[in-house]
């Protein structure tokens, strides 16, 4: 025993030591997941930390870190190519940008090589399985039988024998391969098959589980306020308790390192591990991500704290890695007998002879492939042949899906440009003289449908998209809410907080109900504890437990008819007091109310936030009598990642109260003034009114109506009215997707399937929120009006001819690139490696500390969406379809280096058609100034027509390419 | 036989009729798609619902305590008759209409949870097994027939833990509750041995006299306290008391509804549901009924104590669970059967709602949270005046480590256990010569390259 513990005694540590952990985990705490407590749910690129390099090294890169995938499975692209989502023009399209060269003079170049390597495709081999596949599989007794026909009568007379003999005779033995650990786990593993990490990941994932608790656990974790490594030192070090049996002799370990900080703990430990300081950061690395999901949430609340939702905890990434070492060392030193012997263990990779088969398989298959007999490549030099297995050896199976990746993105680039090119060249759709209404909804693809099926209904609306915080980014502080949250992006830090507040005469009814839902609040939280705890559950469950079947009963059984009585209950006790937004500001500056935020919004800054959604718009004169403006949200039962179907706009939230006060003050006749001196004139006869809608169950309520002018109220009921036939129509397109909901269904019956996944509890796929999206245009609502995208597009109001400057453009690529980009490369990843990136299926989900979810009683946190809300996504890099110049487009883009770089490494991809024109063309790299621009022309894909919406979707489930519907016959009919 | 004869035995062959159709089509080799499935799910489990309301009302209107309905005679050896019956009584009765109806909103659940998950047949071929299975071990009318559907329940409990099967933790997870369940079975086989052995039978007519719960034994003090500890031990597995308790927070790794119908509801109160069958012999003898008090009450502690601790929704249920079933076994050793079966009834329905709405917690807690102004009452804050602080800490340890459960089986009971069998082993290797084997991943493929290239 003493030879490690000697080592652990003394340590005066200088200084840089310390400063060197924390350098090296300030640098691995990118490496981690970022994302935050489930229950604000931010979309972002997952691989964040990699965005500085190009796309296809990055997702490389990555999946060699994280052992994950960059791209789709091999399959899955055949799958496609068989589908005709990737057709051969494609194929050749992207070679035809690789570099080509002569492999064998005369016979095959290095394009028909790939070519054949992709379609009908090479097969991978590999060490573990070679030995069944030649021995019992009979590989090299046959040909392949799905070989083109001409290989295949290039090999009809030949041995597959001998083609693979000498494939093998050419493939050189490889050197036997021995790794060093990367961590103690390996070394121990290989030393004795036991996994320590099952010994270190139950009491971990506990402790952590405990430390990051809000609220869940009935004892809190004693002494947390001290950090987690000291929390985690006293519950330990309890005397008289018994280590679980991997853990024997981590009380020793402990006691070396019992009295030092956690920064001091780390560098203790890692030398007591036996690491020299040079592999610190490696050993690290590899330690932390070993169980990224916790790491990450510790270092995102110890950078974010004020995310933790209910409960501070003095979080910190250096804690836990410190925690993380010390019971490393506890089941090392209990496996080993000591902590530095599985240094010297060396990890073995497969037989030399098994890699060496499996090349030389490779070879063979690729051979078949192009037709190459034993005999044709007999007759080549040793040095030809060379050249000709290192070109195979190089299209590897990443290296091709990377070019399968780019064909199958090429073809929805044209599934997309051309149908708009096509579009754009037609007859234009006839304008009416004056709008019966415009209503503003958020950038949000999924609004997409509904703004369709608005237009349909009522020719003379016409609908706009702005991101979903409508300029007003705020502190919120609702009637019912325990505090005030954030509703803006991410990047944005509110200024002004806004209270919703009863209006005079009201409080009474308020208090009222303050009372009441306290007095709620008091017994279900009384009942939540009395259903499991000792005493209080014998009784509460003895009494009462019975009566719980009628609920239980109703939820599974009839959602919809339990939503609505309790719907019913809720509106026949508590009272309802009518409210107001606190938002008016006098002076300028002084009221800074509590945490140094302005209470409400002066008259110059309001003028500022209409100005920046109606200026960009093009909404600058002429609105119509109505202008309504919708925030977003989603509402589901049973589902932990409700929050990822929320208005991103709003940082994951609900987007109602936006609308609302957007809408308050434009009606403002100081604002509307403001305003007119910005050149923006707001009609004395135009009223706007807020709402809200809810993509989930497609419900839209509208707020303040009672405000609204006895003048406008006809105006009010004609689009409620069209309002409510949208929203029903929407539900029915939606329903499409649903392999639940049957393709009879009417528009009513539509709507009640999705209402009912929302009150459902055992709905795991309530709506699919932006599963699909890919592509973002930023223009007029008149070049895509009538057409039908799938709701697939992010939809962006931009009037490229009110904004000679580019000022516009430039804050709308500011918000919707990094925003849509993020969802776009979320939904990417979490779609190529679903474990990888993903969080897996949601069946066995377990909601922990009310902060994220575990695949059942003890695993890592899981990040990223579950299987369930992007399943039918299709993994292409969002396309922004930008209606302005080439120049102007680019220009912008470089002039903001955080949108530079998402386009110059290719997370993103760019067109841009032409205001006057429409004329096409797709970025091909390049700086302003020598950026390569193509333009995109031709017949491939023809943009359909079709009289409605819901002709063109009837009885399909899968993606559908752009249709134009038909809005002049349905405007003769009105 | 009349008529409720014929829908008792209704009740338990229809979910296995419809096991059986479903494996039988699929051993042919026709996967049955969802809608098909949830029909066939749907119609059994109206119907069976319906019999057992029917049954159940039948039985009340006419004041009849007991239903039996004999299958047959298994075998019979010279005096020696195996009888064959099920049997509904005021026990069983509860238990089965609590079944029936609760599998029934549990599968209309799963028919959305489970869209489109690749094993969703597995998973309504294994509900409807244990259904049967619960089914026949609450209505078999001798402790031979309750052990059939004992297994079924206990193995396809093992098989839906392992339903991911693709992750290594569900099926290392299953395989553990797997063997507990093995060793805690003993208990059962053995005791039905015994009562052959010491009363000659193990059917309840044979072994109690009257009606439950007014039920008598003639057994000898010494036999009801042999063949009780024995059903207790099995009891204490199934129902996930000491000194087995540690299975059931491993048992969370399937899909939730399946974590509500076995750990909610059905299968953790089997145990429960043979010590009450069993109650007379615990009446018989003080020293089992003492066993099953001290084993519920030291289970109740632990498990309590524990839940205070856990910090994620399905394990704090999971322990939640097991503290209330740990005062069943104390109500029933206390001979409170009437107390114990309403405790039991609700506890069930409880925690199925509960294991259903698990996703929830954080959408309910949240809405409790602003309902209160932003301040819930704190919990656990009344122990802090009682304990001491150096206590509490020790007991929070305590908790964390699941009552140090883990700690004490895998040093006395597994590692023991793998030390026998390495050291077998052993014995068993060192007579041949081990050296004369290469490492046995490179052998096959160096004869292969050899072959290959010869």
């Amino acid at each position: 025993m003493g030879s490690w513990f000697t080592l652990v005694t003394h340590w005066n540590l200088p200084m840089s030591d310390h400063s060197s952990i924390e350098h090296i985990l300030a640098h691995l705490a990118h490496l981690l997941p970022a994302q935050g407590p489930i229950g604000v749910f931010v979309h972002h690129n997952t691989l964040h930390a990699f965005q500085h390099l190009p796309f296809e090294q990055a997702v490389c890169q990555a999946a060699k870190l994280y052992g994950a995938e960059p791209y789709m499975r091999q399959e899955a692209f055949r799958r496609a190519m068989d589908s005709g989502r990737i057709r051969a023009e494609d194929i050749d399209a992207v070679l035809a940008a690789e570099p080509q060269s002569d492999l064998l003079p005369g016979v095959l170049t290095r394009r028909d090589l790939r070519r054949a390597m992709l379609r009908p495709g090479a097969r991978d081999f590999r060490p573990e399985t070679i030995a069944w596949e030649i021995g019992e599989a009979g590989l090299t007794s046959a040909f392949r039988t799905d070989l083109p026909p001409k290989s295949r009568a290039a090999l009809a007379k030949e041995s597959p024998r001998a083609l693979f003999d000498l494939c093998l005779r050419h493939t050189p033995v490889p050197e036997p391969a021995e790794a060093k650990a990367a961590r103690p786990r390996d070394g121990v593993l290989a030393a004795t098959g036991i996994d320590t990490d099952d010994a270190v990941h139950p009491l971990l994932i506990r402790l952590a589980g405990a430390f990051l608790d809000q609220g869940l656990a009935y004892w809190p974790m004693p002494e947390r306020e001290n950090g987690f490594w000291k929390a985690s030192l006293d519950v330990l070090g309890q005397p008289f308790s018994l280590e679980p049996h991997e853990l024997d002799r981590l009380p020793e370990v402990l006691a070396a390192v019992r009295g030092l900080d956690a920064s001091a703990a780390i560098p203790a430990m890692l030398e007591t591990l036996g690491v020299p300081e040079a592999e610190w950061e490696h050993v690290l690395e590899a330690e932390l991500l070993a169980l990224p999901g916790w790491a990450g949430m510790m270092h995102r609340l110890e950078v974010e704290p004020e995310l933790a939702p209910h409960e501070d905890v003095p979080a910190s990434l250096m804690d836990f890695v410190a925690v993380r070492l010390l019971l490393t060392g506890g089941a090392v030193a209990t496996q080993m007998g000591d902590t530095v012997s599985w240094r010297a263990i060396p990890i073995r990779s497969h037989a030399p002879e098994a890699i060496r088969l499996a090349r030389a398989a490779r070879y063979f298959d690729a051979a078949q492939l192009c037709g190459l007999s034993a005999s044709t490549l007999s007759a080549s030099k040793p040095a030809q042949l060379r050249v000709l297995f290192d070109a195979i050896d190089e299209f590897d199976d990443w290296e091709r899906r990377r070019l399968l990746h780019l064909a199958y993105e090429r073809r929805h680039e044209r599934q997309i440009l051309l149908p708009i090119l096509e579009h754009a060249r037609r007859e234009p759709l006839p304008v009416p003289k004056r709008l019966a209404a415009q209503v503003f909804f958020c950038i949000d693809e999924r609004e997409e449908s509904t703004r369709r099926h608005l237009e349909e209904i009522d020719p003379e609306i016409e609908t706009y998209g702005a991101a979903g915080f409508f300029g007003v980014a705020m502190n919120y502080h609702g009637l019912d809410d325990a505090h005030a949250v954030a509703l803006c992006p991410v990047v944005v830090k509110p200024q002004h907080e806004i209270k919703e507040r009863p209006m005079e005469g009201h409080h009474a009814h308020y208090e009222r109900r303050r009372a009441l839902r306290k007095y709620w609040s008091n017994l279900t939280h009384h009942w939540w504890v009395a259903s499991r705890t000792l005493v209080r559950g014998w009784i509460g469950t003895t009494v009462l437990g019975l009566f719980t079947i009628f609920p239980l009963a109703a939820r599974v059984l009839s959602p919809r008819r339990y939503a609505r009585f309790i719907a019913w209950l809720n509106s026949s006790v508590l009272p309802e007091p009518r409210t107001e937004l606190a938002f008016m500001r006098t002076d300028a500056a002084g009221h800074a109310a509590a945490e140094g935020l302005l209470l409400g919004f002066s008259i110059p800054e309001k003028v500022d936030r209409v100005a920046s959604v109606l200026g960009p718009a093009g909404l600058r004169k002429g609105m119509a009598r109505l202008v309504v403006v919708l925030g977003h949200g989603s509402t589901s039962l049973n589902n932990p990642h409700e929050s990822a179907h929320d208005c991103g706009a709003c940082g994951g939230r609900r987007g109602g109260p936006n609308g609302r006060i957007f809408a308050a003050m434009a009606n403002h006749p100081e604002v509307r003034k403001g305003l007119r001196a910005r050149d923006i004139v707001i009609p004395d006869d135009t009223w706007f009114v807020g709402g809200y809608h809810d993509t989930c169950n497609d419900d839209i309520d509208l707020y303040d109506l009672d405000e609204v002018p006895a003048t406008h109220r006809p105006d009010l009921a004609r689009v409620r009215a069209s309002l409510d036939k949208a929203r029903a129509r929407d539900g029915h397109e939606r329903a499409r997707r649903f392999e639940a909901a049957d393709y009879g269904l009417s528009d009513e019956g539509g709507l009640h399937h999705v209402q009912e996944r929302s009150e459902h509890l055992a709905e795991p796929r309530p709506e699919y929120g932006h599963c699909t999206n890919a592509v973002c245009i930023v223009g007029r609502r008149s070049s895509t009006r009538g057409l039908f995208l799938d709701r697939r597009s992010f939809l962006v109001s931009y009037d490229a001819a009110q904004d000679p400057t580019n000022d516009a453009l430039a804050r709308v690529l500011g918000a919707v690139i990094p925003v849509c980009g993020g969802i776009s490369l979320e939904y990417y990843f979490s779609f190529v490696d679903n474990e990888g990136y993903g969080c897996g299926t949601k069946l066995p989900h377990n909601v922990t500390g009310l902060i994220g979810v575990m695949n059942g009683a003890e695993s890592d946190l899981r990040t990223g969406l579950p299987w369930q809300m992007v399943e039918i996504h299709e993994p292409v890099r969002i396309l922004f379809v930008l209606e302005t110049t080439p120049d102007r487009a680019l220009s912008t883009i470089h002039a903001n280096p955080q949108l530079w770089e998402f386009l110059n490494n290719r997370w993103i991809r760019l067109a841009v058609s032409d205001p006057q024109t429409g004329a096409m063309h797709a970025y091909r790299g390049g700086e302003p100034g020598n950026a390569r621009w193509e333009a995109i022309e031709g017949g491939d894909e023809p943009l359909f027509d079709a009289p409605t919406s819901r002709d063109w979707y009837a009885g399909r489930r899968e993606h559908l390419p752009i249709a134009r519907i038909g809005a002049a016959p349905a405007m003769a009919k009105q | 036989m009349d008529n409720l004869q014929l829908l008792l035995i209704l009740i338990v062959a229809l979910p296995g009729a419809a096991f059986l159709g479903l494996a039988l089509v699929w051993l042919l080799g026709w996967t049955p798609p969802e809608r098909v499935v949830a029909r066939i799910t749907a119609t059994t489990s109206i119907v069976t619902t319906a019999a057992a309301a029917a049954l159940a009302a039948a039985m009340v209107s006419r004041g009849t305590l007991s239903v039996r309905a004999p299958l047959g005679h298994w075998f019979t050896a010279g005096e020696y008759d195996f009888v064959l019956s099920l049997l509904v009584d005021r026990l069983s009765l509860p238990m089965v209409v609590l079944t029936t109806a609760l599998i029934g909103i549990v599968g209309a659940f799963s028919v959305r949870y489970l869209h489109r998950e690749r094993g969703y047949f597995r998973f309504f071929l294994l509900l409807h097994l244990f259904t049967f299975g619960s089914l026949l071990a609450f209505t078999a009318g001798s402790f031979d027939l309750l052990i059939g559907g004992w297994e079924l329940v206990g193995i396809t409990s093992v098989l839906l833990i392992a339903f991911f099967d693709d992750r290594r933790e569900p099926v290392r997870n299953a395989l553990r509750v797997f063997a507990t369940y093995r060793i805690a079975d003993l208990g059962l086989l053995i005791g039905v041995f015994a009562m052959h052995y010491l009363a000659e039978t193990a059917a309840y007519q044979g072994l109690f006299t009257g009606e439950w719960p007014s039920q008598g034994t003639e057994a000898s003090t010494s036999a009801a306290t042999i063949i009780g500890l024995l059903l207790l031990v099995a009891a204490a597995g199934k129902s996930a008391q000491m000194p087995f308790s540690g299975w059931l927070p491993r048992a969370m790794e399937g899909p939730t509804p399946s974590s509500a119908i076995f750990y909610g509801a059905i299968s953790v109160h089997a145990g429960a549901y043979i010590l009450l069958r069993a109650e007379p012999l615990f009446r018989a003898s003080p020293a089992a009924a003492a066993a099953v008090v001290a084993t519920g009450a030291a289970t109740a502690i632990l498990a309590t104590l524990t839940h205070r601790v856990v910090s994620d929704a399905k394990t704090s249920l999971a322990y939640a669970s097991m503290t209330q079933l740990g005062i069943i076994f104390v109500e029933i050793g206390l001979g409170f059967p009437m107390l114990a079966l309403a405790h039991m009834s609700g506890h069930t329905v409880v925690r199925t709602l509960q294991f259903l709405r698990a996703p929830s917690m954080l959408h309910d807690y949240h809405r409790m949270h602003a309902a209160a102004g932003g301040h819930l009452g704190r919990t656990g804050e009344h122990y802090h005046g009682i304990i001491p602080p150096g206590v509490r800490l020790w007991l929070y340890r305590a908790g964390l480590e699941r009552g140090f459960y883990d700690a004490l089986v895998d040093r006395f009971a597994t590692a023991p256990v793998l030390h026998l069998s390495r050291w077998l082993a052993s014995l068993e290797s060192s007579s041949h010569d081990s050296a004369a084997h290469p490492a046995p991943a490179a052998a096959p493929v160096t004869a292969l390259a050899r072959k290959v290239e010869g």
